[in-house]
């Protein structure tokens, strides 16, 4: 078990920034999630606590202690890779052992400890093999082996499941979620998967172009996005963004003149530019062509996953996803979209949120009466 | 309906030699790599084989005398031939050092060099491979003339005697041994430094997060993964080592002194065409060719079984 604190950490490759300024600090036993598109610099963050990288500006610390100059090796990290990096050479029991053995563990502990760490993965028949014997999901268990048997205080995975195919990935994400509430080991996950992600982290952080867009929970990160690009990543279908201005009251309006949601008003200057998120699972469908604060949707296809539809088309130019459960009825006719203030993300022209002044309490019915429609219908 | 019967009529005869040809092509293509070898190396070789039963002086009008395994017994009784066997054996095992093992070293702590720096050392260590050999051989001579050459001058500026490099026949062995070697270096350090760069990092950035030291990492991941290019390379050593010494000795000793110098493919060379007995010759090549073969399919089983391939 360890803690680790990052502050201030750059890193650059010649005058290429990777990492920006960083912050951050990992609990004792906790899961930390990194996300993020590729190039966001949140494989070599991984990499500079491994110590795989040589940091350029700032500290990393490992239980108080800062780590900068210290050998991977002496920093108590294990580390599953990507592509595994298992030893071509050696067998299953050799791959998971090495670390013992250069550390001069006696070989009579080690068969036992390589035993324990292989009953626990299942691999105790395959301790004789080599890697190329191994499938894709096997070799994934021995790359955990091997960082398992040191007992380290940190497990760093960079994206370990990138190589599976999905149905694998499920099932060794969920071994991994196991394996984590057995140990306890803080662990430090590095993905571009936005289900991965949200399913694994205690604490999930979003990167993009070396910073840290938001750090929360999942759940938080979700529900709140603090900025158009967290918003954007997380969610599949993506959010629905459509432009909006501020009109003299706070209000929003979309394109064509339409304030679909009165009571909502924002602190900005008329006039301003915002951005409106809407996610597709948030929005419902009302039949007709025009309904008061609803806005008119354009369908174009829809798709049928099974266990949702996905109905996509534009709202006054902008492209627009709409999901709905299986069972939904598809209206023939126009159509409009609703959703309900609550559901609304908004965002500013440099891409940070900004929330409503008064802010929308989720109501059973949404016909219903809210206290604060009197406030701001009183500017009237 | 005419038409059609006409086409039909000229398409059956044409497909008659076509198919022919279909049957012959692999052959036709093969045919000019299956003649060069047949023409300079299969035929020879069975005519050396025939000829080494043989007493013949080369001469057009002298006629071939059968002689049995006369020309096989006389050599392995010849105090010549084993002289150059036993030199053949010290080429080899000198030219191992030169050939595989500075070479890696070179290229194992190079490897973490970059840039500029890297380039650098591999011009320099490169450089001994593409002088021609016959170039080399007359550079080398000049240094180390016993006289006037650059290398004894030194020496006798360190107050060191003259050493008779090419004359004295305890040294003169491991003359050409080192310029044999000295232009081998460059090439397998290359080869080994592309091995080492083909390792795959993470390798050894696991090695690293396993805790393992600069040294155990050369020895347990880095050594192992170029196992196939240093087994490759020490068989070619072994198999070719004692051939590509044959210039420098042909060149610069002529086998002596006192035959301090010979190998077998000199002493091959020498009865061949020196003395022009065609049937001691090719008797001493046959001995030559099955030795070297057996050796040469001990190294494969070797190899298949030591070496290690990343897939």
């Amino acid at each position: 078990m360890a803690s680790i604190d990052i502050t201030n950490v750059h890193k650059l490759y010649g005058r290429t920034p990777a990492v920006r300024g960083l912050d951050l600090s990992v609990e004792d036993g906790s899961f930390l999630v990194i996300l993020g598109p590729s190039g966001c610099g949140k494989s070599t963050l991984l990499r500079m606590i491994a110590g795989l990288e040589d940091i350029t500006a700032g500290e990393i610390a490992i239980d108080g202690r800062v780590v900068n100059d210290v050998e991977p090796g002496r920093r108590g990290c294990a580390m599953v890779f990507q592509n595994y990096a298992l030893y071509p050479h050696m067998t299953v029991a050799e791959n998971i052992g090495y670390a013992l053995k250069v550390a001069g563990v006696a070989k009579a502990e080690r068969r036992e400890r390589i035993g324990r760490v292989a009953a626990m993965l299942g691999l105790g028949d395959l301790l004789d093999r080599k890697p190329s014997q191994l499938s894709g999901g096997q070799r994934q268990r021995v790359a955990m082996g091997r960082a398992m048997v040191r007992q380290p205080g940190i497990f760093l995975f960079d994206e370990p499941l990138s190589n599976l195919d999905a149905k694998l990935r499920i099932q060794m994400r969920l071994e991994i979620k196991r394996l984590h509430r057995e140990l306890k080991t803080t662990s430090v996950f590095v993905t571009h998967d936005q289900v991965e992600a949200m399913t694994l982290a205690d604490t999930l952080v979003v990167m993009n172009q070396g910073v840290i867009e938001q750090v929360g929970t999942p759940a938080e990160v979700f529900r709140r996005p603090k900025s158009r690009f967290v918003a954007n990543f997380l969610g599949s279908p993506p959010m629905n963004f459509l432009p909006a201005g501020i009109d003299r009251r706070g209000r929003a309006v979309l394109a064509g003149g339409r304030a679909p949601w009165p009571e909502l008003t924002f602190d900005l200057p008329a006039g301003s530019a915002i951005e409106i998120g809407l996610r597709p699972g948030d929005l419902g469908l009302v039949a007709g062509r025009e309904t008061d604060g609803a806005i008119p949707f354009q369908p174009d296809i829809l798709e049928d996953l099974g266990n949702e539809l996905h109905w996509h088309g534009t709202v006054e130019g902008n492209a627009v996803a709409v999901a709905l459960p299986a069972a939904t009825a598809i209206p023939s006719g126009p159509v409009c979209l609703k959703a309900p203030p609550s559901a609304v993300h908004a965002f500013l022209g440099d891409g940070r949120r900004v929330e409503p002044e008064a802010a929308p309490i989720p109501t059973p019915k949404p016909s219903g009466e809210a206290p604060w429609r009197a406030t701001s219908l009183s500017y009237t | 309906m005419t038409d059609a019967t006409i086409t039909g009529a000229h398409v059956a005869p044409r497909s008659v030699p076509r198919l022919r040809l279909a049957a012959a092509e692999p052959w036709l293509y093969l045919a000019p790599a299956l003649l060069v070898v047949a023409v300079w190396t299969y035929v020879p070789l069975l005519q050396a084989f025939e000829l080494s039963f043989y007493q013949w002086n080369m001469l057009p009008r002298s006629t071939p005398r059968f002689v049995g395994l006369d020309n096989y017994r006389n050599l392995l009784s010849l105090p010549d031939m084993r002289q150059a066997v036993v030199n053949t054996v010290l080429y080899t095992v000198g030219l191992l050092p030169l050939s595989v093992g500075i070479p890696l070293a070179v290229a194992l702590l190079t490897g973490g060099l970059s840039g500029r720096l890297r380039n650098l050392y591999r011009a320099l260590i490169f450089v001994p491979m593409i002088v021609a050999p016959i170039v080399a051989a007359i550079l080398w001579r000049w240094l180390l003339n016993e006289d006037h050459g650059l290398v004894n001058a030194w020496l006798a500026g360190l107050g060191l005697g003259k050493i008779g490099f090419l004359s004295d026949p305890d040294v003169a062995l491991w003359t050409l041994v080192w310029i044999t070697g000295w232009k081998l270096i460059g090439f397998s350090t290359l080869l080994f430094a592309a091995a080492d760069s083909a390792i795959s990092p993470s390798y050894v950035e696991a090695a690293r997060m396993d805790g393992a030291s600069p040294w155990q990492i050369v020895r347990d991941i880095r050594l192992p993964l170029m196992s196939p290019t240093i087994l490759l390379i020490t068989m070619m050593t072994i198999l070719f080592g004692a051939q590509w010494s044959f210039v420098y000795i042909n060149a610069l000793t002529g086998g002596g002194p006192l035959r301090s110098t010979t190998n077998v493919y000199h002493v091959m060379w020498e009865y061949g065409f020196k003395t022009m007995a065609a049937g001691w010759s090719t008797a001493a090549g046959m001995l030559v060719f099955v030795v070297f073969g057996l050796i040469a399919i001990g190294c494969l089983a070797l190899m298949k079984r030591f070496a290690v391939y990343d897939e």
